[in-house]
């Protein structure tokens, strides 16, 4: 139990938690009247949206304990839905190896990131930043304007296994974070990133090959970015240059919300996951107060400062009560 | 025995020879001190031996084979352990994670073995008799306790050879006799001891040999027995100690220049009074964490004084920023010249204007007084650098701290803190330095320098006030300014002075 206070995620699950709370009881229908947020669809709907920025908030996650920052992963997500489109729709290829061609995407972009970083050494925030101008770009040349529709060709009211397809991308997101919970908390390789996020200089004083390290975060942000190009790809229908545009923001906000320190070496990936969610209920929710609509960005900019200093406060007292 | 030995050891950095043809033996099983000035070459010696970087000539040999160390994982798994300054932890990572830090004890496919990366903490934290759990945090840990835990990392790798540097700057007396303690015990084990320090009186506590370099050079290797520090000292400085500066009898007590009274900032320092007068030069000497740098800075305004006052030349006055205390006559030249003194990315002449031109409320900024106060300065001070314009950077360290130095001689100031006036620069720059300073105090100015550097106080103090644990302890003039009674007021427990004065045999403190 005390071990369980003292987890990282937990003050995370408790904002998560107050907040869905605070909906349910805001949102409170006449009697009758079905709960407009606590249901069953809603929630699925949440999780299908979240899980578009979720699964990319993973490996942004992972960046940033390892030091670094990723600006890409929403130009990464516009491109792989492009390039999958491309090759499922205008080359005629079947499904899978088109989400292979995607996925390729996000190694491409995260190798770059990676090169650039380690081997270049450019500022990771530059580095990224002109991946992401690539990515987005190179989303626009091969679309010229013009959009993929992968839904003509996918089929209708599509079911794997029993289960619809609107599934995948939160069974993703939840695998992915579970995996790499493990990784990065129970594995030589994570304790590699947190070390080197942690203090650069030791880790390399320490004998941890430091350029690899580094490496592998950026190639895991880009797939896991190009992983949530695929699920935005196939719930969204749409291969389209401009899509995912501001994602980034939203993704390094999921995994600062939950509790991943900017400077490096703290953080983790159920966090960034939980912060999606935390994301996703205020999207769903504030459409449904009236008047709210245009108080959304507004309000989730208010809700990233107000988390992490409230989370920032918590762990202070927590270190004081040590 | 054959233990470890340098042979022709050289390595450039650019144009600057951090190390030419260095040669000497450390016995196996012995403590052997590295001494030498900022700049001699110790730490680049230091990353030869544990595989940071690698000697551009020459070779290590451990027991009569020669090391070709591929980095600093190759220099752990050959028995060569670092103990580097607090700086090299992992903050975010506990105790066990910081020992096993890329040396992970792991099952299969890279799983992390937790348990017995604790057990192996815990037995090795008991046996150098640290009381923490393998699971705390590292930056909960006292610095004294950050040192060890970095000992139990060389030790979890069986290291034979222990490189130490700088071991004891953070730490407290009580805390480096803990130290000491695990090091006379790991040498009783047969561990081989490489000390770098410049604490000589640590040196002469731990090592039996001790090795002296001088500007990347070797100078000799002696026995502790057959040497005594000023030997020492001599063979660092490759001169004979310079005369004394100070006491030059400038001095005009009358109104001091500078009084505070009852300063107190806790838990930096507590009721601080001292008077400095024009034409002196106060030595306020304390070992790091002793408080020094935060009173200057709260007499220069950029900290709060919770109690105490403050007055120059007799007035009373409250300074609420550093301009504030600029307008009121008051300079401060801070410790860190790359971090707090100059701003690397504006030419010379722009740092040498700038403290002026916010102290004179200067709006429209006019090249040519600029120039004009740059030339002068830059000759005053000789200043080695090819034109005004040139950048922070291009300049020597000696020359970077004389113009860290000089933007504050420009505004004329009536007292010059000075804190650590000549950290990190060669010997030259420092004598030079040192000029400056008496030039500057004969001029009228009164002076306060904070220093850990104890032959720099008593070359060009006047008076020394010896600071420990954010109190003042004592006050030497004169005769009693011996490195002796100094160090005793900064590092024991309180002496009176009456009491020091007859104890001043050498060597007590070995």
């Amino acid at each position: 139990m005390k071990r369980l206070l003292r987890a990282p995620e937990t003050s995370t699950v408790a904002i998560l938690v107050l907040e869905i709370l605070f909906f349910t009881w805001y949102l409170w229908p006449e009697a009758g009247r079905p709960h407009p947020f606590l249901n069953l669809g809603n929630f699925l709907l949440i999780f299908k949206y979240s899980a578009i920025y979720g699964i990319a908030a993973i490996g942004a996650a992972i960046v940033i304990i390892s030091g670094g920052l990723d600006l890409a992963p929403g130009a990464v997500i516009a491109l792989t839905t492009v390039v999958t489109g491309y090759f499922f729709v205008q080359a005629h290829w079947s499904l899978g190896p088109s989400v292979v061609a995607g996925l390729m995407v996000g190694l491409a972009s995260g190798g770059l990131s990676a090169w650039l970083v380690v081997r270049v050494g450019l500022t990771p925030f530059i580095a990224t930043l002109g991946v992401m101008g690539i990515a987005r770009g190179a989303a626009y040349v091969v679309t010229q304007a013009r959009y993929y529709d992968l839904s003509a060709q996918l089929p209708r009211d599509w079911h794997v296994a029993g289960v619809s397809i609107d599934w995948a991308g939160p069974i993703i997101m939840i695998a992915l974070a579970a995996v790499f919970q493990i990784l990065m908390g129970r594995f030589q390789w994570g304790r590699s990133i947190f070390a080197v996020g942690g203090n650069e200089t030791a880790a390399i004083f320490s004998g941890i090959r430091v350029g690899r390290i580094k490496t592998s975060a950026y190639l895991i942000a880009g797939l896991t970015a190009a992983v949530s190009g695929v699920v935005l790809a196939i719930v969204q229908g749409q291969g389209k240059a401009d899509l995912a545009n501001g994602y980034e923001l939203d993704i390094i906000a999921s995994a600062v919300v939950g509790g991943t320190s900017l400077t490096g070496g703290r953080g983790s990936v159920v966090g960034a996951v939980l912060g999606a969610l935390i994301f996703g209920v205020l999207r769903n929710a504030l459409p449904q107060i009236p008047g709210a609509t245009f108080y959304d960005r507004l309000i989730v900019g208010v809700a990233v400062i107000g988390i992490v200093v409230m989370d920032r406060t918590i762990a202070k007292r927590a270190s004081k009560g040590h | 025995m054959a233990g470890l030995e340098f042979r022709g050891v050289s390595k450039a950095f650019g144009a600057v020879r951090a190390l030419d043809d260095v040669s000497f033996a450390v016995a196996a099983g012995d403590a052997h001190a590295v001494v030498g000035e900022n700049g001699a070459g110790k730490s680049t010696l230091l990353k030869i031996l544990a595989g940071v970087v690698a000697p551009d000539r020459g070779e290590i040999r451990w027991q009569d084979e020669r090391l070709r160390l591929t980095g600093p994982r190759d220099a752990l798994e050959r028995g060569i352990g670092l103990v580097s300054q607090e700086t090299l932890a992992f903050p975010n990572l506990t105790v066990s994670g910081n020992i096993f830090a890329g040396r992970e004890i792991t099952r299969r496919g890279g799983r992390l073995d937790e348990p017995a990366m604790h057990a192996r903490t815990a037995a090795l934290l008991e046996d150098l008799h640290v009381p923490v759990t393998a699971e705390t945090p590292m930056d909960r840990l006292p610095a004294a306790y950050a040192q060890l835990v970095q000992v139990a990392r060389a030790l979890a790798f069986d290291c034979r050879v222990i490189v130490l540097d700088e071991p004891t700057t953070s730490l407290t007396d009580a805390e480096v006799d803990h130290l000491f303690g695990v090091l006379a015990r790991l040498k009783a084990a047969g561990v081989t001891i490489i000390f770098v320090s410049h604490r000589l009186p640590e040196v002469f506590r731990l090592c039996d040999r001790i090795t002296v370099l001088r500007d990347g050079h070797f100078v000799t290797t002696v026995d502790r027995a057959t040497t005594t520090p000023d030997d020492i000292v001599r063979a660092m400085v490759g001169r004979e100690p310079p005369t004394r500066l100070a006491g030059s009898g400038e001095a005009t007590y009358g109104t001091p220049l500078l009084a505070i009274r009852d300063f107190t900032r806790r838990p930096a320092f507590e009721y601080v009074s001292l008077d400095v007068h024009a034409g002196e030069v106060v030595g306020l000497f304390g070992l790091v964490g002793s408080g020094r740098s935060e009173l200057l800075e709260t007499i220069f305004g950029l900290h709060r004084a919770q109690a105490g006052t403050m007055a120059i030349d007799g007035k009373p006055i409250v300074v609420h920023s550093a301009v504030e205390a600029a307008r009121a006559g008051l300079a401060l030249v801070p410790e860190d010249r790359q971090r707090q003194g100059l701003f690397a990315n504006l030419n010379v002449r722009h740092n040498l204007a700038l403290p002026r031109a916010a102290q004179r409320r200067v709006r429209a900024i006019s090249a040519r007084d600029e120039q004009n106060l740059a030339h002068r300065i830059v000759a005053d001070l000789s200043i080695k650098t090819k034109s005004i314009d040139a950048m922070p950077g291009e300049l020597s360290g000696g020359n970077q701290q004389k113009v860290a130095t000089g933007k504050w001689i420009a505004t004329e100031p009536r007292v010059l803190l000075l804190d650590e006036p000549t950290k990190g620069v060669d010997v030259g720059a420092k004598f030079e330095l040192h000029a400056i300073i008496r030039q500057q105090v004969r001029a009228g100015m009164a002076c306060l320098m904070a220093s850990s550097d104890l032959p720099e106080v008593l070359a060009i103090a006047d008076r020394i006030l010896v600071m420990r644990q954010g109190g003042l302890r004592g006050e030497i003039t004169g005769a009693m300014a011996t490195e002796e009674n100094v160090m005793r007021l900064a590092a024991h427990e309180a002496h009176s002075i009456a009491g020091l004065a007859g104890s001043t045999t050498p060597g007590a403190h070995a």
